[in-house]
C-alpha cells in the first residue's frame, strides 16, 4: 500500500516545491525566530559588548575598555560578601524549604484524604498564585516592627515578648530566606505530590504487609521513587533561585545597607540605582553564562527521544 | 555457615494469640495520634500563610479609622473554625449521605447567623473609596490630617486597563507565534530541526531575568523604552519558549492518522493544521492563554524596570505605590486595593488549575 | 497455627458493596481457592485479610481472636500479589530480605534465611539482579521467596498466575502445589480460572457478586454444583444447558426423556460435553464447527434445544460439518435444575459419596 508521502508525491507531482517550503517555514516558524533572536540573543550580545565599554548614567560611550572586568576580580571590595550572601541565600532556601519542606508538604498532604490534602495543597499553592506585588505587602504588614504588626502581636500577647522585634534590621536575610521560601516550597510540593500518586498502590501494600511502618514505608518505597524528581527540583530551583531577585528588592530592596543584595540584585542595582550599566553588564555575563551552563545540564532531565520524535509526514 | 534454615512453619519470636488485643489495641491508638500530629502539624504550618491572607480580607471591609485592627480577624476566625470543626464533625457522625447533607446545611445556615451577629455590623465598603474617586489620596491624608502625598494616582480604572491590554496583547500574540511555531517544531521535517529543539529546551529553562540590563539598553536603543509596546514585546519574546514546549506536547499528541486522511482529502498542511489539528490541541491553547494573561497581569519588575515615567499605570505599579504612599496612614484602602488586584488572579489561577498538573510534569524523565 | 475465620463481614466502597455478609472458616494448613469472576469480591477478601482493607462491619478471627484493627505489619502474613510488587530498585536478595528488617533478626541468620528461601523456589542464582532484569516467572518465584522468608502463617496468593505463559502456568501449578504440601501453611489463592482452582485447592470457595455462592471440594463442585452458576462456572468445556420439561414422573428435553422423581415444572438439564457420545439416538442435530484440541475434538452441534458442546477423545475427526448425528447420553450423568430458582434438584448419580 502506498505510504502518505507517495501518495502525495504522486498527486502534486513533487513533495513540495522549494517555494512553498520556504513559504512555511516562514509563516510558522518566522515570528518565533525573529522575536526569540530579537530578544535573547542579541541581549547577550550586547550584554558581552556593553561589559567592555564604561557605559554610564549618560548612556554614551566613550571608549572600549576592560576596566569592568578588572573591577570585577580585583576592585570590587563589597563583591566577595554579596557572592557569599548568594550561596548562603540559595542554599538555604533550596535546602530548608524547596527541596526539604517541599517534601514534607507533599508526604504529609497526600496522607490525608484527598478533600484535606487539597485544602492544604491549595493553601500552600496561595503565595505563588498571588502577585509578587501583593505577596511582599503581606510579608510587611506581618514583620511590621511596630506592635501592628502580625508576628509582634503573636510574639506578644501568645508568647509573652515584652518588645516588639524588627525583623527588617535584626534578621534580614532569613527574612528574605523564608519569604521566598514559602514560594519555592509549593513548586516542589506539587511535582512531588504527583510523583507520590504515580506509585504503585501494590508497592506500598507490600511494604506494609512485610513489616514497614509508615516511616519505614517512606524510607523504603517513597524516597527511592523520587529521586529523579528531587534532582529535577534541585537543580531547576537552584537555577531560579540564582537569577530572582523580584521577592527581595520588593521586601528589603536589598538593605539594609547591601546586607540582602544578592548577585542577580546588586546587578540590577548597579545597572539602575547607580546607572553603572558598563559595570552591570560584566557581572550579568557570568550570570548569563551559568544560567546557560545550568540549563543545559537540565537536558538530562528530558527524554530527548520523545522529544526530537521524527515527523511522519514528509510532504508540504 | 550457620545451620541452614528450614521451613517448619512455626517461629517463636512471632505473636502468640494471646497478643493479638495488644496489637489490636496499640494499633487503634497509633492511628489516631498520626491522624492528629499530622492536622497539627499541617494547620501550624499553614496558619502563617492563611492569617495574613484573611487579615487582608477582613481589614479591607471593616476597618474604619485606617488602623490595622485585628478584632474583626479573630472574630470571622473564630466563626470559621467552629463551622469547619462542625462540618468536620457532621461528616464523621453521619450514618447516611442525606444525613450528612442536613448537618451541611444547618451548620452553615447557623454560622452565617452568628457571622452576620458577630462581625456584620462591622463591615462596610468605605475602604473602596479608591474604585470611584481617582484622587483618594488626598482625601485619605486629610481625614488624617496629614499633608498632601508626592504621587499623584491616576483612576484606578486606567490601571486596570493597562494591566488588561498588557496582558491580553501578550496573550493574543503569544497565541498566534506559539501554536505555529510548536506545530512546525512537531510536524515538519527540515535541517535544522534537531538543534532547534535543543535550543528550545536550553531557552524554556532560560533565566530571563539575566538579561534585563541589556534589554534595557536594547529597548533605549530602538526607541522602544518607556512604552507599552516595549513591555508586550519582552514580556512577549520572554513566555514564548514556554508556551511552545508546552504547545508542541500538545501537538505531538494528535495522532498522525487526523492529519493523513486530511491530506488525502486534498487539504494542503496549512490547511490541515488550520482546520484539523488545531482543534484538536485546544486544551493546549486555553491553558498557555490563561497562564500567559496570568504572567501578564502580575508583572512587575519589567513593567517597573521599562516603564520610567508614570505615565502609563499598570495595576502592579498602582498597588506598589498605593503601598508606598498611604500605607501608613490608611490600611483600609490599602487591603481594598490589595483584595481587587488579588481577586483576578485568583480567579485566573482556579480556572487554569485543570491543566497545572498535566503541564508540569509533561516530558520529564523518571 | 492459623485457622482463619470471617464472621458476617461485610466491606463497602463509598455506597458500594463490595463483600456482603460474609461467613467462612477456613481450617490450619488448608489450600483454598477463592474462586469467582472478576469483580465478585475474592480479591478484597485477600486483602481484608492482609490487612490492607479494614471491614466495614463484621469480624476477621486468627485462632479464634479477633484482628480487624491489627495493622498489616504485625500480622505475619505472606502475600503474592499479581504484579509481583517487587521494590524496583532493590536487589533480589535485598527484596527477599525486606520483610526480616523488621523482626530483629542478627543479619547472618537474615542472611541464611533468604539463601533457603532462595533455595526453595529455585532462584538462588539471581540474587544480584534487579527486578527489571527479571523474566515473569523469575520475579513470581522472588515475590514467593519474599512472602515464604517470614515464615508466615497465612499465604495470600492474588492471581499469582495469570501474568505466565500456558508451559509456565502448568510448572508453577505443580511448585506451589507442592511447596504448600511441604511447608503446611494455610494457603488462599485467588483465581478467576477453575482449572487453576481445581488443581490446586484442597476446598474451593465460589463466590458471585460479593457472596459465597458454594463452598466445597472440587469434587463437589464438579458433581454437586449448587446452582447453575457454579455448573456452568466450574469445568472445561463449559456444561451444557438444556431447557427441559418435568411432568410424569421423567424429564423430557428435546426427544429424550428419562425418569425423574420430582416436582413437575420446568427444568434445566446439565450435560457436561465430556459425558456425551454420538449415539444412534438421543438428541438430534447436525454438527456446525468443530474445534480439534490435540488429544480431543470439541463440536458444537446445532440441535432443536440449542447449540449442544460434546468432547469426543482421540484425535480423528470421525464426524464432519453439517452431518447429522445423534447425541446420547446417561441420565446418571446428567445434573437436573430448578429453572425458576437455578438450584440443583438431582445430582448426578455417577459420583463418589460425598
Amino acid at each position: 500500500m502506498a505510504s502518505i508521502n507517495e501518495l502525495m508525491t504522486e498527486r502534486r507531482g513533487h513533495a513540495g516545491s522549494a517555494v512553498r517550503r520556504r513559504t512555511n517555514f516562514g509563516i510558522f516558524l518566522g515570528p518565533a525566530i525573529a522575536l526569540t533572536v530579537l530578544f535573547f540573543v542579541i541581549p547577550v550580545i550586547i550584554d558581552i559588548a556593553v561589559s567592555f565599554t564604561d557605559l554610564d548614567r549618560t548612556l554614551r560611550v566613550s571608549k572600549f575598555t576592560t576596566e569592568q572586568y578588572q573591577k570585577v576580580f580585583q576592585g570590587d571590595r563589597r563583591l566577595p560578601q554579596v557572592i557569599g550572601l548568594t550561596f548562603i541565600y540559595v542554599f538555604s532556601t533550596l535546602a530548608i524549604f524547596n527541596v526539604t519542606f517541599g517534601l514534607v508538604l507533599a508526604l504529609t498532604t497526600t496522607s490525608l484524604n484527598d478533600m484535606s490534602g487539597g485544602f492544604f495543597r491549595g493553601v500552600w499553592l496561595l503565595p505563588r498564585m498571588s502577585p509578587s506585588v501583593l505577596y511582599i505587602l503581606l510579608w510587611l504588614w506581618v514583620v511590621n516592627p511596630s506592635d501592628v504588626g502580625l508576628l509582634n502581636q503573636f510574639l506578644i500577647q501568645v508568647l509573652g515578648l515584652t518588645k516588639p522585634l524588627d525583623l527588617m534590621t535584626t534578621a534580614p536575610v532569613a527574612l528574605v530566606i523564608i519569604a521566598n521560601g514559602f514560594i519555592g516550597a509549593s513548586m516542589g510540593m506539587i511535582i512531588f505530590t504527583a510523583a507520590i500518586r504515580g506509585i504503585p498502590e501494590h508497592l506500598l501494600h507490600a511494604a506494609e504487609v512485610d513489616g514497614a511502618g509508615t516511616l519505614a514505608k517512606i524510607r523504603f518505597v517513597t524516597l527511592p521513587a523520587l529521586r529523579w524528581p528531587i534532582s529535577f527540583v534541585t537543580i531547576y530551583q537552584t537555577l531560579s533561585l540564582l537569577v530572582s531577585f523580584e521577592y527581595i528588592l520588593l521586601l528589603t530592596k536589598g538593605g539594609p545597607f547591601y546586607d540582602t543584595t544578592v548577585y542577580a540584585l546588586y546587578v540590577y542595582r548597579h545597572a539602575f540605582a547607580s546607572g553603572q550599566y558598563g559595570y552591570g553588564a560584566a557581572l550579568a555575563l557570568f550570570l548569563i553564562v551559568i544560567g546557560i551552563a545550568v540549563a543545559l545540564l537540565g537536558w538530562r532531565f528530558f527524554d530527548l527521544g520523545r522529544l526530537l520524535q521524527r515527523p511522519r509526514i514528509e510532504v508540504h | 555457615m550457620a545451620a541452614p534454615a528450614t521451613f517448619t512453619g512455626i517461629d517463636t519470636r512471632l505473636a502468640t494469640p494471646a497478643d493479638w488485643d495488644r496489637l489490636a489495641a496499640r494499633a487503634r491508638s497509633l492511628r489516631r495520634a498520626k491522624a492528629v500530629a499530622l492536622y497539627a502539624f499541617l494547620i501550624a504550618v499553614s496558619l502563617p500563610i492563611i492569617l495574613p491572607y484573611f487579615w487582608l480580607l477582613t481589614i479591607a471591609f471593616s476597618t474604619k479609622t485606617g488602623v490595622a485592627d485585628t478584632l474583626v480577624l479573630w472574630r470571622s476566625l473564630a466563626v470559621l473554625a467552629l463551622a469547619v470543626i462542625a462540618f468536620w464533625l457532621a461528616a464523621m457522625l453521619a450514618q447516611t449521605r442525606r444525613q450528612m447533607w442536613v448537618g451541611v446545611t444547618a451548620i452553615a445556615l447557623a454560622a452565617t447567623i452568628v457571622f452576620a451577629r458577630l462581625v456584620g455590623p462591622d463591615l462596610h465598603l468605605r475602604n473602596f473609596i479608591f474604585l470611584v474617586e481617582p484622587d483618594f489620596a488626598s482625601i485619605v491624608r486629610s481625614r488624617a490630617g496629614e499633608v498632601r502625598g508626592a504621587v499623584q494616582f491616576p483612576s484606578v480604572w486606567r490601571a486596570f486597563g493597562n494591566s488588561t491590554l498588557i496582558a491580553g496583547a501578550q496573550t493574543v500574540i503569544v497565541l498566534t507565534v506559539a501554536p505555529l511555531a510548536a506545530y512546525y517544531l512537531s510536524r515538519f521535517q527540515f535541517p535544522a530541526r534537531a538543534a532547534m529543539l535543543r535550543s528550545l529546551l536550553v531557552l524554556h529553562a532560560f533565566p530571563v531575568l539575566t538579561l534585563i540590563v541589556p534589554m534595557f539598553l536594547m529597548l533605549y536603543w530602538i526607541g522602544l523604552l518607556d512604552t507599552l509596546a516595549g513591555v508586550i514585546l519582552v514580556l512577549v519574546a520572554f513566555e514564548l519558549p514556554f508556551a511552545i514546549f508546552i504547545m508542541k506536547g500538545f501537538f505531538d499528541a494528535v495522532p498522525w492518522d487526523i492529519e493523513m486522511s486530511a491530506l488525502t482529502d486534498g487539504a494542503s498542511r496549512r490547511q490541515a493544521f488550520l482546520r484539523v489539528v488545531l482543534p484538536q490541541v485546544r486544551n493546549g491553547l486555553l491553558a498557555i492563554a490563561v497562564f500567559t494573561f496570568i504572567r501578564g497581569w502580575e508583572e512587575y519588575i519589567f513593567v517597573f524596570t521599562f516603564l520610567i515615567r508614570n505615565t502609563n499605570w499598570t495595576m502592579s505599579l498602582y498597588m506598589y505605590y498605593v503601598r508606598d504612599d498611604v500605607m501608613g496612614v490608611d490600611y483600609g484602602v490599602v487591603s481594598a486595593v490589595g483584595v481587587f488586584y488579588l481577586v483576578p488572579s485568583l480567579i485566573l489561577y482556579l480556572a487554569a488549575q485543570r491543566y497545572l498538573m498535566q503541564m508540569s510534569i509533561g516530558g520529564v524523565k523518571g | 497455627m492459623a485457622r482463619v475465620e470471617f464472621h458476617n463481614v461485610v466491606k463497602r466502597f463509598g455506597d458500594v458493596e463490595a463483600i456482603r455478609d460474609m461467613n467462612l472458616t477456613i481450617e490450619d494448613g488448608e489450600f483454598v481457592a477463592l474462586l469467582g469472576p472478576s469483580g465478585c469480591g475474592k480479591s478484597t477478601s485477600l486483602f481484608m485479610l492482609a490487612g490492607i482493607y479494614l471491614p466495614s462491619s463484621g469480624e476477621l478471627l486468627f485462632d479464634d481472636r479477633v484482628v480487624n484493627e491489627v495493622e498489616a505489619k504485625d500480622r505475619n502474613i505472606g502475600i503474592v500479589f499479581q504484579s509481583y510488587a517487587l521494590y524496583p530498585h532493590m536487589t533480589v536478595r535485598d527484596n527477599v530480605l525486606f520483610p526480616l528488617r523488621f523482626k530483629r533478626i542478627p543479619r547472618e541468620e537474615a542472611l541464611g534465611r533468604v539463601r533457603a528461601a532462595a533455595d526453595l523456589v529455585q532462584v538462588e542464582e539471581l540474587l544480584d539482579r534487579r527486578p527489571s532484569e527479571l523474566s515473569g516467572g523469575q520475579q513470581q518465584r522472588v515475590a514467593l521467596a519474599r512472602a515464604l522468608v517470614k515464615e508466615p502463617q497465612l499465604l495470600l496468593l492474588d492471581e499469582p498466575l495469570s501474568n505466565l505463559d500456558a508451559t509456565l502456568r502448568l510448572t508453577m501449578r505443580t511448585e506451589i502445589k507442592s511447596l504448600q504440601k511441604k511447608l503446611r501453611v494455610t494457603t488462599i489463592l485467588v483465581t478467576h480460572d477453575q482449572v487453576e482452582a481445581t488443581t490446586m485447592a484442597d476446598r474451593i470457595i465460589c463466590m458471585r457478586g460479593g457472596r459465597i455462592e458454594q463452598i466445597g471440594t472440587p469434587d463437589d463442585l464438579y458433581h454437586r454444583p449448587d446452582s447453575l452458576f457454579i455448573a456452568g462456572f466450574i469445568g472445561s468445556p463449559p456444561i451444557n444447558l438444556i431447557r427441559g420439561q418435568a411432568r410424569d414422573g421423567a424429564v423430557h428435553v428435546g426427544p429424550v426423556a428419562f425418569p425423574f422423581e420430582g416436582l413437575p415444572g420446568a427444568v434445566t438439564v446439565g450435560l457436561r460435553p465430556e459425558h456425551l457420545k454420538f449415539a444412534v439416538s438421543g438428541l438430534k442435530g447436525r454438527i456446525g464447527q468443530m474445534e480439534p484440541m490435540g488429544r480431543e475434538i470439541l463440536y458444537v452441534v446445532e440441535t432443536d434445544v440449542g447449540y449442544v458442546r460434546v468432547l469426543e477423545h482421540g484425535s480423528l475427526a470421525v464426524h464432519a460439518a453439517g452431518e447429522p448425528v445423534n447425541i446420547g447420553f446417561s441420565p446418571d450423568e446428567s445434573l437436573v435444575f430448578e429453572t425458576a430458582s437455578e438450584r440443583l434438584i438431582a445430582a448426578a448419580r455417577v459420583c463418589p459419596p460425598a
